[in-house]
């Protein structure tokens, strides 16, 4: 790609950028939210036309006008925000409109063929997933797998994959790096886009850097020290990812009991006290969303109880919850989160619009002036509360949806997978504002995948294991290793430890 | 641009429909005239406010038609007993109010398809209207009812084109100054994200489906008052014309979008349309043709926006 150019509505998102991707190579793209990458990718995949520069293929200058297009030259992407048909079965959605046929003519799809195909491609890439599954009933991280199979067994010479880990676990993201080191072996050159900088390193081959629609930098991986890298895409110095907290720990907010729900999670106990942020761990589905989703009141539960300032508070649906100064920050933004089409206002301020009421009354001004303080605060780019949310990059959306909480002023905040997508420097905002939650009496319990963000951010670790909870740790004492072996212990061990 | 394109074009359409009747029949823009198409709207854009607040939140009502009636023949039958008007106004606004009830129950509770419930509901109140006045007409209502639909405020402005003034702003509040608005805009965009925002998903559902139905009982009685009679046929077909005005002011199919504005316009569209039509002595029959391929060219530009915004995202 060459000196592509591009704008949104009159605001230039790409400004000449280039890229070359080598056949067998991995090419990392990073920058902070809204940089431009996703767009910059769009392009080579045939979403959006580019307003200048050209796109080459083996040095032959080629002019997609729609991903179709793109596909039958052999580049295939893995999106953001996940494309899948959500009735159809896993088969189906890989093989989509590249059905195996019977009867030709009669266009009849040979279903057997279909789901024997799928499923030796699953098995292929070492992904456990039942080929004759709903999509829809699937968790994210299964979805995402389906997704990373449908592109990879399209692709012939290029694969682009939007930060394709946003919902693995490390174990699942393992499976996707053999993948990738694969697809590299068969000559295909990958684009891939993350904000975790760690595991690039773990693929990488070259790397650039972009920032506001520019490259910055261009390289081979390895050149830059992580520091340098975050220099880079910030365009400043970045200290303390994880800034210091000065909490004082106060009376238990939430106390869960005894929570049990068949085939998802059995016997959950623990508290979170004010001023403490507390950390769940475990593999994707341990039955950490399916946990926090039920206290929340959002899903049901068969048994035990939850406490709420201790008095006994079973939320029978998230309406309640709110109103009882519980917040959830949803591990799906597309499906529980955003309203797509409503301005960033609207949406930060959903959780509470009564705070801008008066006497029946909405006051807009209010709800601009709201907006704009949360847009500040957190960094929202750009700044503009009257935009559609749904026209922001993914970080970005983030942002707004913890600013919904942070707006609705609960005092029990449930994050599920709180920075999915956002880049360093945000994720350095979402932190600070963590802290200040716990500082200001609230009680946090945080969901997350990402190892390094729990050790840093909770002061206990809970880690769960096939709906149990195994393990608290001191956050200050444990390990990323030690957290992973509770996660993990094989099914033999737990019984030979129970007997 | 897209953006601008959608909120201008109802707009110019209608100027260019006025503009193109008037050249060709200059009676068109009579006094007279123009205080009946103002009349002959009135009721479709009394219920289509209604059906603008439903369709934004995701739903859709095709029994407004039905329910207009029923509501008239409740009122009129109300007043034939020997009830003063205003207890016949007030009778099918609750007639209209309790089939909204029951469509937005139905909806919101046992999650049928707004659809499928409101199709079934359709039929359902028209019977009731029907074998409630065994098919005929209700007669011998007062005079003084016929001020509803025939009379003057100031000596000018017809009267129901002052209820259709009232219906509009109070409508253009409710959805952009009050809480309930955003819920409705919430709900229609990503139902499961109000949910989770904490949003009583139902409750509004089934708030947004009574507003509807009293709107349509107050049409219901405003058609009365036109014919001076209860009739439980009136209202045939108005599901029609009503989705089509809001489609055409650019409320959208799957929720999340529309305005009061975009619906007047869209119903002074249909309502000019038929007027026209009227003076230049085209049949009824071709109207429905013309009504029919007007809502596909709405819902197509609709679609063919959408899908550019889509690609652009
Ligand atoms: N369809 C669109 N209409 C208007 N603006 C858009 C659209 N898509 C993207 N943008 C804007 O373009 C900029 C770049 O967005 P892009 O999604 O490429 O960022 P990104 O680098 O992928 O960020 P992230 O890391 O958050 O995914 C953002 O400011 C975004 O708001
Ligand atoms: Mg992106």
């Amino acid at each position: 790609m060459r000196g592509i150019t591009k704008s949104f509505a009159g605001n230039s998102v790409l400004a000449g950028v280039s890229l070359r991707a080598a056949a067998g190579e991995v090419h990392a793209l990073v920058g902070e939210n809204g940089a431009g990458k996703s767009t910059l990718m769009k392009v080579l995949a045939g979403v959006h036309r580019p307003e200048g520069g050209e796109i080459l293929i083996e040095g032959r200058p080629v002019h997609f006008t729609s991903p179709a297009d793109a596909l039958a030259h052999g580049v295939a992407m893995i999106y953001q925000e996940l494309s899948l048909a959500p009735h159809l079965t896993v088969a189906e959605n890989i093989f989509l409109g590249r059905e195996p046929l019977r009867f030709r003519p009669l266009g009849v799809v040979a279903k057997r063929e279909l789901n024997e195909r799928a499923g030796r491609l699953l098995e292929d890439y070492g992904f456990r997933i039942d080929p004759r599954a709903v999509v829809g009933r699937l968790s994210a991280a299964a979805r995402q797998l389906v997704e990373i199979a449908r592109a990879t067994a399209e692709a012939r010479r290029v694969v682009v994959m939007d930060e394709p880990t946003s919902s693995l676990t490390a174990h699942e993201a393992e499976d996707l790096f053999r993948l990738i080191r694969d697809l590299k072996g068969r000559g295909l050159a990958v684009v891939y886009i993350s904000h975790r900088l760690e595991e690039l390193g773990e693929v990488a081959d070259r790397l650039t850097v972009l920032r506001d629609g520019r490259e910055v930098y261009e390289g081979a991986w390895g050149e830059l020290s992580q520091g340098e890298i975050i220099r880079h895409m910030a365009g400043r110095e970045l200290k303390d990812i994880f800034p210091p907290r000065a909490a004082q720990r106060g009376a238990a907010l939430l106390r869960v009991e005894g929570l049990t729900r068949k085939g998802k999670f059995e016997d959950v106990t623990f508290e979170a006290r004010a001023g403490e942020v507390v950390g769940l761990a475990g593999l994707a589905g341990a039955g950490r969303t399916e946990l926090v989703e039920a206290v929340f009141g959002a899903q049901p539960f068969d048994g035990g109880a939850v406490y709420l300032n201790g008095a006994k508070f079973n939320a029978p649906d998230p309406a309640r919850a709110v109103g009882r100064g519980l917040g959830l920050l949803t591990e799906d933004r597309k499906r529980t989160g955003l309203c797509p089409d409503q301005t960033l206002a609207r949406n930060l301020t959903l959780a509470n619009v009564g705070a801008l009421v008066k006497r029946w009354v909405l006051s807009r001004g209010r709800e601009r002036e709201a907006a704009r303080e949360y847009v500040e605060r957190l960094r929202v780019r750009p700044p503009d509360p009257e935009r559609v949310a749904g026209r922001l990059s993914g970080g970005n959306q983030q942002k707004v949806l913890l600013g919904r909480w942070l707006f609705a002023g609960s005092r029990v905040f449930l994050l599920d997978e709180p920075t999915r997508g956002v880049d360093v420097a945000a994720r350095a905002e979402i932190y600070r504002a963590v802290n200040r939650l716990a500082e200001g009496g609230v009680a946090v319990v945080m969901v997350s995948s990402d190892l390094p963000e729990l050790l840093g951010m909770a002061d206990r670790i809970l880690v769960m294991r096939r709906g149990r909870l195994v393990a608290e740790l001191d956050a200050k004492r444990t390990t990323q290793e030690e957290v992973l072996t509770y996660a993990t212990l094989e099914e033999e061990f737990e019984i030979r430890n129970d007997e | 641009m897209s953006d601008w394109l959608k909120r201008f074009l109802p707009f110019a359409s209608l100027v260019v429909l006025c503009v193109l009747i008037a050249a060709a029949e200059p009676k068109f823009l009579s006094a007279g005239n123009l205080a009946g198409v103002a009349r002959q709207t009135a009721v479709i854009t009394i219920i289509a406010m209604g059906m603008t607040v439903v369709m934004i939140s995701g739903g859709i009502d095709l029994s407004v038609g039905s329910e207009m009636a029923l509501a008239g023949v409740a009122g009129a039958l109300l007043m034939a007993a020997g009830a003063p008007p205003w207890v016949g106004v007030l009778g099918a606004l609750a007639a209209g109010a309790a089939c909204g009830l029951a469509n937005g129950a139905a909806v919101a509770a046992l999650r049928i398809p707004p659809f499928i419930v409101t199709l079934g509901a359709m039929g359902i109140y028209r019977g009731v209207a029907l074998l409630a006045t065994d098919g005929k007409a209700v007669v011998g209502l007062p005079q003084s009812f016929g001020w509803l639909a025939e009379g003057e405020v100031l000596g000018f402005v017809p009267v129901p084109l002052v209820f259709v003034v009232l219906v509009a702003l109070l409508t253009h509040f409710l959805l952009s100054g009050t809480r309930a608005g955003r819920y409705c805009y919430a709900v229609g965009s990503n139902v499961e994200a109000a949910r989770y925002a904490g949003v009583r998903v139902s409750r509004y559902q089934i708030m947004f489906y009574v507003f509807l139905g009293a709107l349509a009982g107050l049409a219901g009685a405003i058609e009365s008052a036109r014919l001076v009679t209860g009739q439980p046929t009136a209202g045939e077909g108005y599901e029609l014309r009503v989705i089509a005005a809001v489609v055409i002011g650019g409320g959208s199919l799957s929720g999340g979008q529309g305005s009061v504005l975009g619906t007047v316009v869209g119903a002074l569209i249909m309502g000019v349309l038929s007027n026209g039509a009227n003076l230049l002595g085209i049949s009824s029959f071709t109207q429905q043709i013309v009504i029919g391929a007007v809502i596909v060219l709405a819902v197509t530009f609709d679609e063919f926006q959408r899908r550019r915004l889509e690609t652009l995202s």
